[in-house]
């Protein structure tokens, strides 16, 4: 029994550490992306997105169970940081980073940085 | 913290309208200030039902930009006693206006659901509405998933009809699961009245065939359907079965108390 415990508990700390290594190598990619904008000026905005994506309640369906909780929450947040979002989803902020940064991609959300941090928001400006 | 209910079916006729109106009217009746939706564009049945008069806006020109919500809600806690406020926000029930309705594009459905969101902002936290009521149509429509996704929780209404029973098992499991959505069902229309005796076994079949908790069984009454739905049930019959038993499902969705 005291066998067994130990031996489930140490696959637990390897997760830990690399949920934490992960967090890490995040921030760090994060901040290189800063510094590659800041170089070439704003040729991140040419980063292939797929324009005027709808985040509908149809995609949201076809989604990826992952991406779609992350997609869920902004929904109802309308607009917020990885952190903000991953206080909802009760996952780590590296991954809800990750999965943001993809929904951008996808062309469902817009990106805006301020200062230190990145808010994520749906774009519902424009009407039809 | 449950603010907004969504009341839906996978199949039409299964009573939603009737127990939206007589669950918003039950929060009333318990000193709430609530308003109810009707969310089926297609078919919009509320505008009847309750004998509005006189409407300057709807839910449609709300959910197309043309108006504030404040001006598509009419007041009508005149037809409800007991303390608290009762709104209603109407489909526009004109033909020109579902055909607009039937048209719209996945963008504006996304536009939709914003404003749905929007209204956790300009009802409940500035105007203190406790309870939105949104009565939604059957099925898996642009319209009716919007309201489920916009809600706290859900009030899944079935009958037991085999063309329904089967269909709503789907949806629970392939739309519900999916948006992780508190849900709670009703077995409505029952007509064996030794199932509502069996309060337990019951509550447990439901579990094991729905994977959702049971929120409640309504018997079938035939003076509900003698009314032709023309009034608001618990208003007019206080001491009805009907009343009782919409008022212990309105107290389970506040306490939260499901299981």
């Amino acid at each position: 029994m005291i066998r067994n415990d130990l031996s489930s508990k140490k696959p637990l700390n390897i997760l830990e550490k690399i949920e934490t290594s992960l967090e890490k190598l995040n921030e760090k990619m994060e901040v290189m992306i800063e510094i590659q904008k800041n170089n070439t000026g704003n040729n991140l905005k040419n980063t292939p997105t797929l324009p005027d994506a709808s985040l509908d309640v149809m995609t949201l369906l076809s989604m990826p169970d992952h991406l779609r909780k992350t997609a869920m929450t902004i929904c109802r947040c309308t607009r917020a940081t990885a952190e903000e979002i991953a206080e909802h989803t009760k996952r780590a902020r590296a991954v809800e980073s990750a999965y943001l940064n993809q929904l951008v991609i996808m062309g469902y959300l817009k990106k805006e940085r301020k200062g230190r941090k990145a808010y994520f928001f749906i774009e519902r400006e424009k009407q039809s | 913290m449950t603010k907004i209910i969504a009341v839906h079916s996978y199949k039409g006729g299964t009573g939603k309208t009737s127990m939206s109106v007589n669950l918003a009217a039950t929060f009333t009746k318990m000193g709430k200030k609530v308003c109810i939706f009707d969310l089926d564009f297609r078919a919009p049945s509320l505008f009847a039902i309750l004998k509005a008069k006189d409407m300057e806006c709807w839910l449609n020109d709300y959910l197309n930009g043309n108006c504030e919500i404040n001006k598509a809600l009419v007041n009508m806690s005149d037809k409800v006693t007991g303390g608290g406020e009762f709104y209603a926000c109407l489909a526009n029930p004109a033909t020109e206006a579902i055909r607009d309705m039937s048209s719209k594009d996945r963008k504006w459905e996304m536009h939709a659901l914003g404003k749905l969101l929007a209204l956790k902002e300009s009802l409940l936290k500035n105007n203190k509405f406790d309870y939105l009521v949104f009565d939604t149509s059957p099925g898996l429509q642009y319209s009716s998933i919007n309201a489920i996704v916009a809600a706290d929780f859900v009030v899944v209404a079935t009958t037991g009809d085999r063309s329904d029973v089967d269909g709503t098992k789907r949806m629970l499991i392939e739309l519900y699961n999916l948006f992780e959505k508190k849900t709670g069902l009703v077995l409505n229309k029952v007509l064996d009245p030794s199932i509502t005796a069996k309060k337990t076994e019951m509550k447990n079949k439901i579990k094991t065939d729905y994977q959702v908790p049971l929120l409640g069984i309504m018997p079938c009454f035939c003076e509900i359907l003698r009314n032709e739905g023309n009034l608001i049930f618990v208003q007019d019959k206080p001491d009805h079965p009907f009343t009782k038993i919409l008022g212990e499902m309105a107290r389970k969705i506040e306490n939260d108390d499901l299981n």
